[in-house]
C-alpha cells in the first residue's frame, strides 16, 4: 500500500476543519446543512486515506465501549502510556478525524451516528489517554459524549462523561502538568506547531468548558448549589485567562449574587456584586461619533443599562440583608424584640471568629491585584446581619446610593415599569430602617418620605397598563398611612394631654389611609363598577386584608360627635361582616386570611353589643 | 383577568406531500385534536412501549381545513366568525387583543392570517369588521378613530414597515414603556385608515417591504416576526360626559421556526436537558439559577407594626401568586434577559387582555 503524501493529507484535513466553521446561516435556505456534509465528505476521504485503525490486543479484550462497561471505562488511568511509534500515532490520527465525525454528526442532528464516532475515537486513544498528546482530544471527545446524551434527556450519562472529563484533567495537571497538544496540531507540519503558551491556553478553555457543562447538568438535576458553585468557578477561570468581556462578565456575576442572596449566603453575594463593580470598571469610556455604526451605537446604551442593572442587585442585597436582620429580631407584633437582639449580638462574636474559615472555603475571584481591588469594595460593605439602627443605617445608605444610580438609566419614561420597581425598593429601604428606629417620631417621618415617593407616580400611571403595579403601590400607600397613625396614636398615648392637634393628625392619616384601600377595592371592581361575587384567587388576600383594614380604621377615627361615632362603628361591622359571610360562602378564603378571619369574628359578636350600649347612653344624656 | 385561547387549524396536504405519499395522521374530533403515531405497532410485545398509539389534545377551537369538499371543512369564514368576531367584540369593550400565529414555515400561518385575494385572511376581515362595525353603530360619522401600524423583529431589531427608510441600512426603533402609552416602539409611524381599501393598501405595502429586506438578507421574510397593530379608540358619553375607549389589536405573524432565526446557533439556544455548548449562554445558565432559587427562599412576609388593641402578627406583605397585588416581593434582582418580543406584547399577555393563539 503506497503512502499518500502527509501534505495531501494536511490539507483535506484543513479544508473539512474549514468547512465545519461555516456558520449554518450562510447556506442556502433549503440546504441548511451543505456546509457540514461537504466537511464530512473530506473528513471520509482524509479517513480512508490514513487507512485501517491498527489492531490492538488491549481493544479487542475489552467488552462494550461507552458505558456499558460501567466504571471501568470512565476511571482513571492508572500510569501514563505515552502515544510514541507509528502504531500509536496512527491510531491518534485516525482518532481526530473519528473525532471530527462524530462532532459533525451532531451538528446534522443525527446523534447515533455522533456517538459511534466518539465512542470509536475514546476507544483508540483509551490507552494513551493521560499522555500529552491525547488528554485534550479524550477530554474533548467526552464532553461531546456528555452534551450528546443530554440531548437525549439522559442526564445522568452525560454527567457521567464530564465528571470523568473533569477527574482526568485534573488527574493529568496533578502528575505531568505540561500544556498537551491541541488536538488540531496532529495534522499540522512541525513549523506550525503551537507554543506552550497557546497550548495552555487552549487546553484550559476547554477545561473552563467542562465546568460550564457541568454546571448546567446539575442545575438540570436540581442540585442548585452546586452548579452555583460550577458557574462561580466558570466565572473565575474566565478572569484568570483573560477570557471575558467587562460588562458581560459583570452582569453575570451580579446576576449569580442574587443566586445567593436568595439563599441568605451573604458574603458570598457580597463578593460577587464587589467583583462585578471591579471589573465593570474596567470597561473604556465609549463615546459615540457620526460614523458610529448602529451596532455600535447600541453599545453605550448598553453599558448604562448594565450600570443600572448592577446597581439594582445591590439594592437588593442591601435591602435582603436588612430585611432578613429584622425577621430574626422581630416579635409577634413585628417589633424589636430586645431579648432576640442580645441573642444575635452574642452570636455575632462567634460567625467573626468563623468568618476567616468560610472565606477560605469560598470561591475567590482574581489574584494579586484584583483581588486587592475587590476586597477594597467589599471592606465597606458589612455582609452581617446589622444588630441596631447605626449598623442598619449604614446599609440603607449604601442601597440608597445604588437607589439613585438605577434611576439614571430606569427613568419613568421609557422604562415605567422598572422605575417602579426601584422606588418601591427606595420605599422598602425607609420602611426596614424604621424597624431599627427607636423615635416614633422619626419613625413616622420615614413613612411619610415614603408616601411622598409613591404617591407621584400613580398620578400619571395609566390604569389600564399598568393594572397590578397600580394595586400595589396603592395598597402600600395605604398600608405607610395605617402605620403612620398607629405610631401617632402610640405618641398620643405617651402624652398626658393629647390636643387636639394631634387627634386631628390622627384622623387625617386614617382618611388617607381609607381612601388608599377603598381605591384599591374600587379597582377589583368590573366595567359596570360591580364588586366581584368571587374576587379571583390572585388578589383574594390583599382584598381581603384590604377589607380588614378598612374595618379596623374605621372602628378608629376619634370623634366628640356620637352619632357619628354610631355611624363609624355601623360601618367598621359591615366590612367585619362581609369577612365572616364571605369566608363562610368561599373556603379558600378562609384559608387565606386565618388570623383576620377570627378577628373579625370577634368583632361581629363584640360590635353589636358596643353599639348598644353606645345608644342607650346616648339616650340616657 | 388574562384569557387565553388556543386554536389549532389543519391545513391540506401539499403537493410535495402527496407526491411523497404522506399520510394524514390528524384527526379533529369538535374541540379534540388526535394525533395517531404511526410508529406505534400493534405487536403484542409491544406491552413495554409506553406510546400511545393515538394521542389527544384538547383545544378551544379545532379547525379542519383539509378538503373544502368535506361538510366539516373550517373555511377562512368560519374561523373568522369565531376568532375575528371575538377580536372585534372584545376591542370593542376596551381590551386588548393579541392574536398569534404559530407554526412552521409552510404550515399555512400566512394563509390563516393574510389569506389570498380570493380567500382573504383573518387580518383583512377583522379592519372590515371594524369599519362595518363604525357604519351600523355609530350614531355620527368619526366617532371612532383607526390607526394602523406595522412592524417587523428580525435578529431582536425593530423595523417599521410603514416607513421607506430614505438611508441604505435599515434603522432600529427603541421599544420602550410610557407611563401613558404602556409599552410602545419610539418613532413608529400610525396610520390612520378610513376605510378598508387603505387598510388592505398598507397591509400590501408593509409585506413588500418584508420581503425585500429578504433579498439582503437571504429570505429574512420567513425568519422574523411580524406584528401588525390595529389601534381603536371609539367615542363614547360616560354619564354625559365625553369619554374615550381604547383598544389595540395585535396581530402577530411569529416567524415560521426558531431555527430559521439568523441569531439561531445551535450552540445558543437551551431547551430542556440541552447543554448549551457555547459560554455566551453563562448568562442565562446563571439566570436560571437566579431565579428558580427565588421559589425556594425561605423568607417570608414581612409582619407590619400591628398596635395596641390586639392584633397581632399580621402580615404586611402579600403572598399569592405573582400576578396578585404585592405577591412577596422578589428577593432578588434579575437583569433583563426577554426578547423583544415578549417585552412589546407584555400588556397584551396579562391582565386587560384577550390572547387567542392559533397554530
Amino acid at each position: 500500500m503506497a503512502n499518500p503524501p502527509w501534505a495531501e493529507i494536511r490539507e483535506k484535513f484543513q479544508a473539512a476543519l474549514a468547512l465545519s466553521r461555516v456558520e449554518l446561516h450562510k447556506n442556502p435556505e433549503k440546504e441548511p446543512y451543505k456546509s457540514k456534509y461537504g466537511a464530512r465528505a473530506l473528513l471520509e476521504e482524509v479517513k480512508a486515506l490514513l487507512g485501517p485503525a491498527p489492531e490492538d490486543e488491549d481493544e479487542r479484550s475489552q467488552a462494550e465501549d461507552g458505558l456499558g462497561a460501567g466504571d471501568h471505562t470512565l476511571g482513571l488511568p492508572a500510569e501514563v502510556v505515552e502515544a510514541e511509534g507509528p502504531i500509536a500515532q496512527g491510531a491518534v490520527r485516525l482518532a481526530v478525524i473519528e473525532f471530527h465525525l462524530g462532532v459533525n454528526h451532531i451538528d446534522t442532528e443525527e446523534l447515533s451516528a455522533g456517538e459511534e464516532h466518539l465512542v470509536k475515537c475514546l476507544r483508540l486513544l483509551r490507552k494513551y489517554r493521560l499522555s500529552q498528546d491525547c488528554v485534550s482530544l479524550y477530554i474533548q471527545a467526552q464532553n461531546n459524549l456528555g452534551i450528546l446524551w443530554s440531548e437525549r434527556e439522559e442526564i445522568e450519562t452525560a454527567q457521567a462523561y464530564l465528571e470523568s472529563s473533569e477527574a482526568l484533567y485534573n488527574q493529568y495537571m496533578k502528575e505531568i502538568g505540561s500544556p498537551p497538544l491541541d488536538p488540531t496540531e496532529h495534522f499540522l507540519p512541525e513549523e506550525e506547531k503551537l507554543a506552550e503558551q497557546e497550548r495552555s491556553k487552549r487546553f484550559e478553555k476547554v477545561y473552563t468548558h467542562n465546568l460550564y457543562y457541568l454546571a448546567q447538568v446539575y442545575q438540570h438535576m436540581e442540585m442548585f448549589e452546586k452548579a452555583a458553585h460550577y458557574c462561580h468557578s466558570t466565572l473565575k477561570r474566565q478572569l484568570e485567562h483573560n477570557a471575558y468581556h467587562p460588562i458581560e462578565w459583570a452582569i453575570n456575576a451580579a446576576t449569580l449574587s442574587q443566586f445567593y442572596i436568595n439563599k441568605l449566603c451573604f458574603m458570598e453575594a457580597r463578593h460577587c456584586l464587589s467583583a462585578a463593580n471591579v471589573i465593570f470598571g474596567q470597561t473604556g469610556k465609549i463615546s459615540t461619533t457620526e460614523d458610529t455604526t448602529e451596532a455600535e451605537g447600541d453599545v453605550p446604551e448598553l453599558y448604562h443599562q448594565r450600570k443600572g442593572e448592577i446597581a439594582r442587585c445591590w439594592i437588593k442585597y442591601c435591602l435582603t440583608l436588612l430585611q432578613n436582620a429584622q425577621l430574626s429580631m422581630q416579635d409577634n407584633i413585628g417589633e424589636l424584640d430586645l431579648d432576640k437582639q442580645s441573642e444575635l449580638r452574642a452570636l455575632r462574636k462567634k460567625e467573626l471568629d468563623e468568618e476567616e474559615r468560610v472565606r477560605k472555603k469560598a470561591v475567590q475571584f482574581g489574584t494579586g491585584e484584583l483581588c486587592d481591588a475587590i476586597s477594597a469594595v467589599e471592606e465597606k460593605v458589612s455582609y452581617l446581619r446589622p444588630l441596631d439602627f447605626e449598623e442598619a443605617r449604614e446599609l440603607f445608605l449604601l442601597g440608597q446610593h445604588y437607589v439613585f444610580e438605577a434611576k439614571e438609566f430606569f427613568q419613568i419614561d421609557g422604562y415605567v415599569t422598572d422605575h417602579i420597581e426601584v422606588v418601591q425598593d427606595h420605599s422598602a429601604l425607609f420602611k426596614v430602617l424604621a424597624f431599627f428606629e427607636t423615635d416614633m417620631e422619626r419613625r413616622c417621618k420615614m413613612h411619610k418620605r415614603r408616601i411622598a415617593m409613591l404617591e407621584p407616580l400613580i398620578v400619571d400611571l395609566n390604569p389600564q397598563y399598568y393594572l397590578l403595579v397600580n394595586r400595589q403601590i396603592q395598597f402600600e400607600i395605604a398600608h405607610a398611612y395605617y402605620d403612620m397613625m398607629d405610631l401617632k396614636v402610640a405618641i398620643a398615648d405617651k402624652l398626658r394631654d393629647p390636643d387636639s392637634h394631634i387627634v386631628k393628625k390622627i384622623n387625617n392619616l386614617n382618611k388617607s389611609a381609607l381612601k388608599y384601600y377603598q381605591l384599591f377595592l374600587d379597582s377589583l371592581r368590573d366595567p359596570n363598577k360591580v364588586f366581584p361575587e368571587h374576587i379571583g384567587e390572585d388578589v383574594l388576600r390583599p382584598a381581603m386584608l384590604a377589607k380588614f383594614r378598612v374595618a379596623r380604621l374605621y372602628g378608629k377615627i376619634i370623634t366628640a360627635d356620637p352619632k357619628k361615632e354610631l355611624e363609624n362603628l355601623a360601618t367598621s361591622l359591615e366590612h367585619y361582616k362581609f369577612i365572616v359571610d364571605y369566608c363562610e360562602k368561599h373556603p379558600e378564603a378562609a384559608q387565606e386570611i386565618e388570623v383576620e378571619l377570627e378577628l373579625s369574628k370577634e368583632m361581629v359578636s363584640l360590635l353589636p353589643t358596643k353599639m348598644e350600649r353606645f345608644r342607650t347612653k346616648m339616650a340616657l344624656t | 383577568m388574562a384569557n387565553v385561547r388556543v386554536a389549532v387549524r389543519v391545513r391540506p396536504l401539499s403537493k410535495r406531500e402527496t407526491k411523497e405519499g404522506g399520510r394524514i395522521i390528524v384527526e379533529v374530533d369538535g374541540k379534540v385534536a388526535k394525533i395517531r403515531n404511526l410508529k406505534v405497532d400493534n405487536r403484542p410485545d409491544g406491552f413495554g412501549d409506553s406510546r400511545e398509539k393515538v394521542v389527544a389534545f384538547g383545544f378551544d377551537y379545532c379547525y379542519w381545513s383539509v378538503n373544502p369538499e368535506d361538510p366539516q371543512y373550517a373555511s377562512q369564514d368560519v374561523v373568522f366568525q369565531d376568532l375575528g368576531t371575538e377580536v372585534l367584540s372584545g376591542a370593542a369593550k376596551g381590551y386588548n387583543i393579541c392574536l398569534f400565529a404559530y407554526g412552521q414555515t409552510g404550515s399555512g400561518k400566512t394563509y390563516t392570517m393574510l389569506g389570498t385575494p380570493a380567500s382573504v385572511g383573518l387580518t383583512p376581515r377583522i379592519c372590515e369588521g371594524l369599519f362595518i362595525r363604525e357604519k351600523d353603530y355609530a350614531p355620527l360619522p368619526s366617532s371612532c378613530r383607526i390607526k394602523i401600524s406595522f412592524l417587523e423583529i428580525y435578529n431582536e431589531r425593530v423595523r417599521d414597515l410603514l416607513k421607506q427608510s430614505d438611508q441604505k441600512k435599515s434603522y432600529t426603533l427603541r421599544v420602550r414603556e410610557h407611563p401613558e402609552m404602556g409599552p410602545y416602539v419610539q418613532g413608529l409611524s400610525q396610520h390612520v385608515v378610513t376605510n378598508y381599501k387603505q387598510v388592505i393598501q398598507l397591509l400590501e405595502e408593509g409585506i413588500a417591504n418584508r420581503i425585500t429586506a429578504a433579498t439582503h438578507v437571504h429570505e429574512a421574510s420567513s425568519r422574523s416576526h411580524a406584528i401588525f397593530t390595529i389601534y381603536y379608540t371609539q367615542a363614547i358619553l360616560e354619564n354625559n360626559l365625553p369619554s374615550e375607549i381604547a383598544s389595540k389589536i395585535n396581530l402577530v405573524d411569529l416567524a415560521g421556526s426558531e431555527r430559521a432565526d439568523p441569531s439561531y446557533c445551535k450552540d445558543r439556544i437551551t431547551e430542556g436537558a440541552n447543554i448549551n455548548k457555547s459560554l455566551v449562554t453563562l448568562g442565562i445558565v446563571i439566570s436560571t439559577l437566579a431565579q428558580n432559587s427565588q421559589a425556594f427562599s425561605s423568607c417570608q412576609s414581612l409582619n407590619s407594626a400591628a398596635s395596641d388593641g390586639g392584633d397581632s402578627g399580621i402580615p404586611s406583605s402579600l403572598s399569592g401568586t405573582s400576578s396578585g397585588v404585592g405577591s412577596s416581593r422578589r428577593q432578588s434582582y434579575i437583569p433583563y434577559r426577554d426578547s423583544v418580543l415578549t417585552w412589546l406584547l407584555k400588556d397584551s399577555l396579562g391582565g386587560n387582555s384577550k390572547t387567542i393563539m392559533v397554530a
